[in-house]
C-alpha cells in the first residue's frame, strides 16, 4: 500500500469519514437494534455507520493501490483556498454577529469585507454595493415581504 | 379524470392573474440564472424554496418549476456567446454554438437554441401529461413493502448520480441517510444524535442542507476562481436572432432526436439533462451525414443538445409527481418542497391534488410560450446579466440564504448550520464528493426507514414481506441489477487488463 502517495486531503476526508462512520455505529449500539414489532432505532443507524466505516476504508485501499499503480488521480488543487476560508469566515463572523447587530448592520460589514478583502476592489465600491444592496434587502424582505430578520438595537 | 378534463382544469388553474404572474418570475429568474454560470437552478431553487413557504403549494410548485426549465433555456446564451456553459446541461451546447458565433452566426446559434428548447419543452410536458397518470395509478397498489423497495430503487440511482468515483457517491449518500436519522425517532420518541442541543430534536431541515450545500457552497468556490472570457454580441433586431431556412431543414431530425432521447433519459431517475444533451449529441453525430463538421459549428449540433435537455423536464417530473423519486439535486428539492407544503408525494397525489397536477403542466406550457418570447427577442437584456461582476453577485446569494434560513423558524441556530454545510459542499466540490447522492439520501432516508419499519410491524417482524410480493420483487431485482452493473464493469475491465498482460 502507498498511503505517501494519496493525496493528503483525500487521506483526511476519508479518516474523517471513518470517524463519523464509528461514532455514528456506537451511538447505534446503544439503542435496541430490534424489538417486537421489527426494526428498533438502532437498526438504520448501525448499518450506515458501519457501511461508513468499511467504504471509507475501501476509498483509501483503492486510491492506495491506485497510487501504486502509477494511475493516481490527479491532486486536489487548493489554489484559492485562502480567499475561500477567508469568505466562509466572514460569513460565520456575520451569523455570529446577527444577535447583537442584527441583520442589516451584519450584512453591509460582510458584504463590505468580502468586496475590499477577498474580490480586491476599491473601498467606494465595497460601501457602495453593501449600502446599496443592504438597503435593497431591507426594502423587499423587512418592508415588503414582512419577514422577520434579526434587528439591532438601533431597530434594523 | 381523463385528460382533456384535466387540461381544462389545468389551465384554469395556470390562467389564474397570480399564478400566471408567479410563472413569469419562475421563468424570468430561471432564464437568469441559467444565464449566470456561477449559480444553479438546484442553488436558486433551494434559496427561493422558504420563501414559497407562505404561498400556496400550486402557485409554489409553478414558480420553482419555472425556475427549474427556465434555467435550462438561459444556459445556452452563455454557452454560445462565451463558451462557458451557463448551467451543467448546456455544456455540449459550447461545441457548436460558441463556434457558430466565431464565425459571425451568434443570431441564429441562440435562435435556433430557443426554438429547439421551446420545441422539445413543450413535447416533453405532452408526454408528461400522457405518461404521469397512468404510471400513478399503477402505483396505487403499493403498500409499505413495494415503497421500501421503491426508496431501495431510488437509493440506487446514486450509482447514475455517481461522478468519477463510485465509492464517494456512496458515502454522499450515506451521509445524506445518516442526517435523516437526527431528530426524535417518530417510532419510540427517543432522540437520536441531537447533541442535546434543543434544535436538533426536529432533525435537520432539508432547506438548510441544501442552500449550505448548493447555494453557499457554491458561491464559496466561485471564491476561488477568477472568471475570465471574452463574450461574443448579441446581434441587434430580432430577424438577426431568426435562423434561416437552410438552418431549419438541418435541424429537424436533431429535434426529434433531441425531443424523444430528453424525455426518456429524464424519466430515469439521476440520469439527468446533462446526461441526455450527450446522448442526443452524439446519435445525431453518429447518423449524420456530415459527422465530421460536428464541432466545428453546425447548428444540428446546437439543437439536438439543447433539445433533450429541455425535452428531459417533463421526463424527470414523471417518477417525482408518480411516485415520490427524485432523480436530480433540483427534483429533491421539488420534493423536499412538496412535503413542507404538507402534501404526500407519491401515486395519491395526481388524484388527491389534481389542481396541482395538472395546474403545473398547464402552468409549463404557458411557461414555455413565456420563455421562447424572453429567449428570443429579449436575449440582448439577459446577455448584460453577464456583464453583473462576482463581487455583486455573490454577496447577495450569501445574503438571501441567511434571509432563506433564518425565515424558516427564526433561528440563529440555522444559520450557523448553513454555514457549516456551505463548508461541507465546497470541500465535496473540491475533493469530488457529488453532493446529489447526499441529498437524495437525506430525502429519501426517513421515508425508506419508515417503510422497513412498518413493513416488519405488518408482518410480525417476517423480513420475507420486503421481498415476497411481486412487486416488490421486481423492484428490488432491478435495484440489485442496478447495482451491479458498474460491478461487472469492473470486473470486465479487470479481466480485458490480464488478458491484455497475459498476451
Amino acid at each position: 500500500m502507498s498511503f505517501k502517495l494519496i493525496d493528503r486531503s483525500e487521506l483526511v476526508a476519508a479518516g474523517l469519514l471513518v470517524a463519523l462512520g464509528v461514532f455514528v455505529a456506537a451511538q447505534a449500539w446503544d439503542w435496541p437494534y430490534l424489538t417486537k414489532d421489527g426494526p428498533g432505532p438502532g437498526f438504520f443507524p448501525l448499518w450506515i455507520g458501519l457501511l461508513l466505516a468499511a467504504l471509507s476504508i475501501a476509498l483509501v485501499a483503492l486510491q492506495a493501490r491506485d497510487a501504486a499503480a502509477g494511475r493516481a488521480p490527479e491532486k486536489t488543487d487548493w489554489r484559492g483556498t485562502g480567499r475561500v476560508l477567508v469568505g466562509w469566515l466572514a460569513v460565520m463572523a456575520a451569523a455570529a454577529l446577527l444577535k447583537p447587530a442584527g441583520f442589516v448592520v451584519s450584512y453591509v460589514l460582510l458584504t463590505a469585507f468580502l468586496i475590499r478583502v477577498v474580490f480586491r476592489q476599491r473601498w467606494t465600491q465595497a460601501a457602495a454595493v453593501s449600502l446599496g444592496s443592504a438597503a435593497a434587502f431591507w426594502l423587499l424582505f423587512v418592508k415588503l415581504l414582512k419577514v422577520r430578520l434579526p434587528a439591532g438595537p438601533w431597530g434594523f | 379524470m381523463d385528460i382533456l378534463a384535466g387540461l381544462t382544469q389545468g389551465f384554469a388553474v395556470a390562467l389564474e392573474p397570480m399564478n400566471l404572474f408567479w410563472c413569469f418570475i419562475g421563468v424570468f429568474f430561471g432564464t437568469v440564472v441559467g444565464v449566470l454560470p456561477g449559480l444553479g437552478p438546484s442553488a436558486t431553487v433551494a434559496l427561493l424554496l422558504p420563501l414559497t413557504m407562505q404561498m400556496n403549494p400550486t402557485a409554489g410548485l409553478i414558480m420553482l418549476a419555472g425556475i427549474y426549465y427556465g434555467a435550462k433555456y438561459g444556459g445556452s446564451t452563455t454557452a454560445i456567446l462565451l463558451n462557458v456553459p451557463g448551467e451543467s446541461a448546456s455544456v455540449v451546447t459550447c461545441l457548436d454554438g460558441f463556434e457558430m458565433a466565431r464565425q459571425g452566426r451568434a443570431g441564429p446559434a441562440l435562435g435556433i437554441a430557443a426554438i429547439s428548447s421551446f420545441v422539445a419543452g413543450t413535447f416533453g410536458v405532452a408526454l408528461l401529461m400522457l405518461v404521469a397518470p397512468p404510471v400513478a395509478e399503477f402505483a396505487l397498489r403499493f403498500g409499505p413493502p413495494e415503497y421500501f423497495a421503491l426508496m431501495a430503487l431510488g437509493l440506487s440511482m446514486v450509482v447514475l448520480l455517481a461522478g468519477r468515483s463510485m465509492i464517494k457517491a456512496l458515502l454522499a449518500m450515506l451521509v445524506g441517510l445518516w442526517l435523516a436519522t437526527i431528530g426524535i425517532d417518530l417510532f419510540t420518541d427517543g432522540p437520536r444524535y441531537t447533541f442535546e442541543q434543543i434544535e436538533l430534536m426536529d432533525g435537520v431541515d432539508f432547506v438548510v442542507v441544501a442552500i449550505g450545500v448548493f447555494a453557499i457552497g457554491e458561491v464559496l468556490a466561485n471564491l476561488s476562481v477568477k472568471a475570465s472570457g471574452q463574450m461574443f454580441p448579441v446581434p441587434k433586431g430580432l430577424r438577426n436572432l431568426l435562423p434561416n431556412w437552410q438552418d431549419l431543414k438541418d435541424s429537424r431530425f436533431a429535434l426529434v432526436n433531441g425531443s424523444i432521447v430528453g424525455f426518456f433519459v429524464g424519466v430515469l431517475p439521476g440520469a439527468g439533462s446533462t446526461i441526455a444533451s450527450f446522448v442526443s449529441y452524439g446519435l445525431e453525430k453518429a447518423v449524420s451525414r456530415r459527422r465530421e463538421r460536428f464541432g466545428t459549428g453546425v447548428v444540428e449540433g446546437v439543437a439536438a443538445p439543447e433539445a433533450a435537455n429541455n425535452s428531459e423536464t417533463g421526463g424527470a417530473l414523471v417518477p417525482l409527481l408518480t411516485l415520490g423519486i427524485p432523480g436530480s439535486g433540483t427534483t429533491a428539492i421539488l420534493l423536499a418542497a412538496l412535503i413542507l407544503w404538507g402534501l404526500r408525494p407519491g401515486p395519491l397525489l395526481i388524484q388527491d391534488n389534481p389542481q396541482i397536477f395538472w395546474g403545473l403542466v398547464a402552468s409549463m406550457y404557458i411557461g414555455n410560450v413565456m420563455l421562447l418570447i424572453l429567449n428570443l427577442p429579449m436575449v440582448p437584456l439577459f446577455a448584460q446579466i453577464l456583464r453583473l461582476p462576482g463581487y455583486v453577485l455573490y454577496p447577495v446569494i450569501l445574503g438571501v440564504s441567511i434571509v432563506g434560513v433564518y425565515s424558516l423558524d427564526q433561528r440563529l441556530f440555522d444559520v450557523w448550520l448553513v454555514g457549516g454545510f456551505g463548508l461541507l459542499g465546497f470541500l465535496m466540490r473540491r475533493l469530488e464528493y457529488p453532493s446529489a447522492p447526499l441529498i437524495l439520501g437525506l430525502v429519501l432516508g426517513d421515508l425508506m426507514e419508515n417503510a422497513v419499519r412498518q413493513s416488519l410491524m405488518m408482518s410480525n417482524g417476517d423480513v420475507s414481506i420486503l421481498y415476497s410480493r411481486p412487486l416488490a420483487a421486481t423492484m428490488l431485482l432491478f435495484t440489485a441489477a442496478i447495482l451491479a452493473g458498474p460491478l461487472f464493469r469492473q470486473v470486465s475491465s479487470w479481466r480485458l487488463k490480464a488478458m491484455e498482460r497475459e498476451a
